[in-house]
């Protein structure tokens, strides 16, 4: 241990020795001198962990002195020059990486001279991850049950900070070998917990929430009802079976046993979405087992909807103009995600002419709208919102298809076009 | 060394000259006709399907109606030859004619195609027979090649199944992982298939067991393809639903262009349906959310 400081000492000298002879600095001249001017900066000094540069006095270690195409003097972009020193905590394969990693935004998590927390982070661990992961933190808060790794050790009993090597998530490894590392899946609770069902293999969090629940057994918030009641035989086959796993019907029929009265109304309407009846049919969507969302869906109705509709949801995101329920995801605000009897899936309740439970139209406008009004463009159309507008936005304002109202107008008042 | 500069400027040239004639042959439409009622000045509401002939008969399931509707296309006009309404036809949303002139109907509800005379005559059920045990049968659309075999999508079991008119099981093949909304077939017999969601056109040839990809991701043309149409000259008419718009792509699936645009006058289309392509070249669409079908004449 001490050999080893030594060699890091004389490393950090000879560096430092390094920088003055670049620069030709005289005897002295280096971070003493600085501090003369940047007499507030002796603060940092006293700060329980100080970045080795700063603690040698060795600014230039970071700094040039006198001028540099960089902000705040820095010898090197400031997605760089931490690299400088730090290299290796960028590996030249990685499965996952932090957003600020990737960025070069260091300086997001760490004080570049010194800080009260360790390794000079800009605030104490889980405080720290919160900055940018609130939703998550304030979910965790809530949850009667924390896990107990992160309440001992935060965030990193899991997570790598900067990058990780072999798993997605910044996780130390895959699951469900991370969790197998504290969770001895051989064990007899462990077995009796599962139904007996060889689950060590299978993905833990496709039911549990590793951070938190306040669900039995840290099950997300949501969960299936068979599995609640630890009836599992009532969809997948016994526990004993050389296939215990495999489920007793398949898609939709195997649903529809349950959801006999829902899955004959979706099919009873003319125009039933495709997942709804394709192979995986219900499974397009939902989670069979436990989710952190209403309705066992697969991740928010936004995350959902965009598996397949990634056009529609992009299209959002570009319009200047910006439709509540498409940028909050509440897509079923307008459509019926299994089934209707019009076109586009737009639920009953909502049908285009009617787009009045939320905009009261008739009020809102003076121009003439409703079934009584053809559209001058069409004899086969009347007038009314999606005449003038796309919900899902356009890349003009007012979630209008032309750039200026005088073309919206002179569309169908032709005799006022030029 | 000159035999090596001669051969590859014959390269370039054959090159160049393969090039050019890919441009050559993309597509031009201009806009030809529109039906927007049947004889009786009924409208047309959200038709879904449209097939033709290359005698100029077309058939339009008039979904919104649950009614199929017959005309002749000549001169740049339609007129209304027969309506048929009949409780069979449920709510037609994919149509083709076969080689008797009968219509093939796809009813979206119940999922059946159902056989119309060109009389207007119920003639019976498609009963695919025989077909090797699946996870189901959802056929969610149908092409008709020269022999009046039937080419079935059939999303329950992620395949194409193809069937004599009789019903009889001919062949199946499983389709790729994605979410497949239209199938196609050419003169050739070469099978074509759209994956909506990846945005790429699917093929295999008469004697492949399984489908390629024959075009790249068509995600920087197309928001949502979803109907497959292929011409007389093997080109590819891919309808961009969600674009409103038509992509043409090469035999090769390489992209050539993109024909129409989204809007409510004539020539322009809103969340468009089914198309067809005849011999001559003239392509109808099903331009549902408009309520009207329209014609267009390809144009150098």
């Amino acid at each position: 241990m001490i050999h080893g400081l030594l060699v890091l000492a004389f490393l950090l000298a000879v560096a430092s020795k390094g920088h003055d002879a670049a620069l030709k600095l005289k005897p002295g001249a280096q971070g003493p001198l600085c501090l003369q001017c940047h007499v507030s900066f002796k603060d940092q000094l006293e700060k329980r962990f100080v970045h080795t540069p700063v603690r040698t006095k060795d600014c230039t270690g970071c700094h040039s002195p006198h001028a540099t195409q960089h902000s705040k003097l820095l010898s090197e972009e400031k997605n760089k020059v931490c690299l400088t020193c730090h290299d290796k905590l960028l590996p030249k394969v990685p499965v996952s990486i932090h957003k600020p990693v990737a960025d070069g935004v260091c300086v997001s998590c760490h004080d570049p001279h010194a800080s009260a927390n360790k390794a000079q982070l800009v605030k104490p661990g889980a405080a720290l991850c919160a900055t940018c992961h609130k939703e998550l933190t304030d979910g965790i808060a809530k949850a009667k049950v924390k896990h107990a790794p992160l309440e001992k050790q935060g965030c990193i009993a899991c997570h790598e900070p900067h990058s990780s090597v072999s798993a997605s998530h910044l996780l130390k490894s895959e699951v469900p070998a991370l969790c197998a590392r504290c969770h001895k899946t051989a064990d007899p609770t462990f077995t009796r917990a599962h139904m007996g069902y060889p689950v060590g293999t299978s993905n833990c969090t496709s039911c549990h929430d590793p951070h938190g629940s306040s669900q039995p057994g840290m099950l997300y918030d949501t969960v299936h009802q068979p599995v609640a009641t630890k009836n599992c035989a009532q969809c997948h086959q016994l526990a004993s079976d050389p296939k215990p796993f495999l489920t007793k019907r398949v898609g939709l029929d195997l649903c529809r046993g349950c959801h006999a009265q829902a899955v004959a109304q979706m099919l009873d309407k003319s125009a039933v979405h495709q997942p709804v009846i394709d192979q995986r049919s219900c499974l397009n969507c939902h989670s069979p087992h436990a989710s952190k969302t209403a309705g066992l869906l697969n991740g928010s109705m936004k995350t959902v909807c965009a598996t397949c509709h990634a056009d529609t949801i992009a299209r959002q995101q570009h319009s200047p103009s910006k439709h509540p329920p498409v940028a909050e995801g509440k897509c079923t605000e307008c459509h019926d995600a299994h089934s209707t009897n019009g076109t586009l899936l737009l639920s009953d309740k909502h049908k285009p002419e009617t787009c009045a439970p939320c905009h009261e139209h008739m009020s809102h406008s003076t121009h003439p709208l409703g079934v009584k009004f053809k559209d001058p463009r069409n004899k086969n159309l009347t007038l009314d919102c999606l005449s003038c507008h796309r919900a899902h936005g356009t890349e003009y304002k007012k979630l209008l298809p032309f750039a200026k109202t005088t073309e919206l107008c002179t569309s169908c008042h032709l005799q006022l076009g030029r | 060394m000159k035999n090596l500069i001669q051969k590859a400027w014959l390269f370039a040239s054959a090159a160049a000259a393969l090039a050019s004639a890919a441009r050559a042959e993309s597509l031009n439409l201009a806009y030809g006709a529109a039906v927007y009622t049947d004889a009786k000045e009924g409208v047309l509401r959200a038709p879904e399907g449209v097939a033709c002939t290359d005698n100029g008969n077309v058939v339009v399931a008039d979904s919104g109606n649950g009614r199929l509707l017959l005309f002749t296309y000549k001169d740049a006009a339609f007129r209304q030859v027969v309506e048929v309404k009949i409780p069979q036809l449920g709510r037609p949303v994919r149509v083709q004619i076969d080689s008797h002139g009968d219509v093939l109907s796809l009813d979206q509800r119940a999922r059946r195609i159902s056989r119309v005379g060109a009389g207007g005559e119920f003639k019976g059920y498609l009963e695919p027979a025989r077909m090797p045990a699946a996870r189901g049968f959802q056929p969610v659309a149908f092409k008709l090649d020269k022999a009046d075999n039937v080419f079935l999508l059939d999303v329950a079991s992620s395949r194409v199944v193809v069937v004599n008119a009789a019903g009889a099981f001919q062949r199946q093949l499983p389709l790729p992982r994605g979410s497949f909304v239209d199938v196609a077939v050419d003169a050739q017999g070469i099978i074509y298939a759209v994956d909506a969601v990846g945005a790429v056109v699917w093929s295999a040839g008469k004697k492949d067991i399984a489908f390629t990809a024959l075009s790249k991701p068509l995600k920087d043309y197309a928001s949502f393809p979803s109907y497959l149409a292929v011409t007389e000259r093997g080109l590819l008419l891919v309808v961009d639903s969600h674009g409103n718009g038509l992509l043409v792509l090469g035999p090769d699936g390489s992209y050539l262009g993109r024909q129409l645009s989204i809007g409510w006058s004539a020539g322009l289309l809103y969340y468009p349906g089914q198309i067809c392509v005849d011999t001559k070249g003239d392509v109808f669409v099903a331009d549902r959310n408009n309520n009207r079908v329209q014609a267009f004449t390809p144009v150098k």
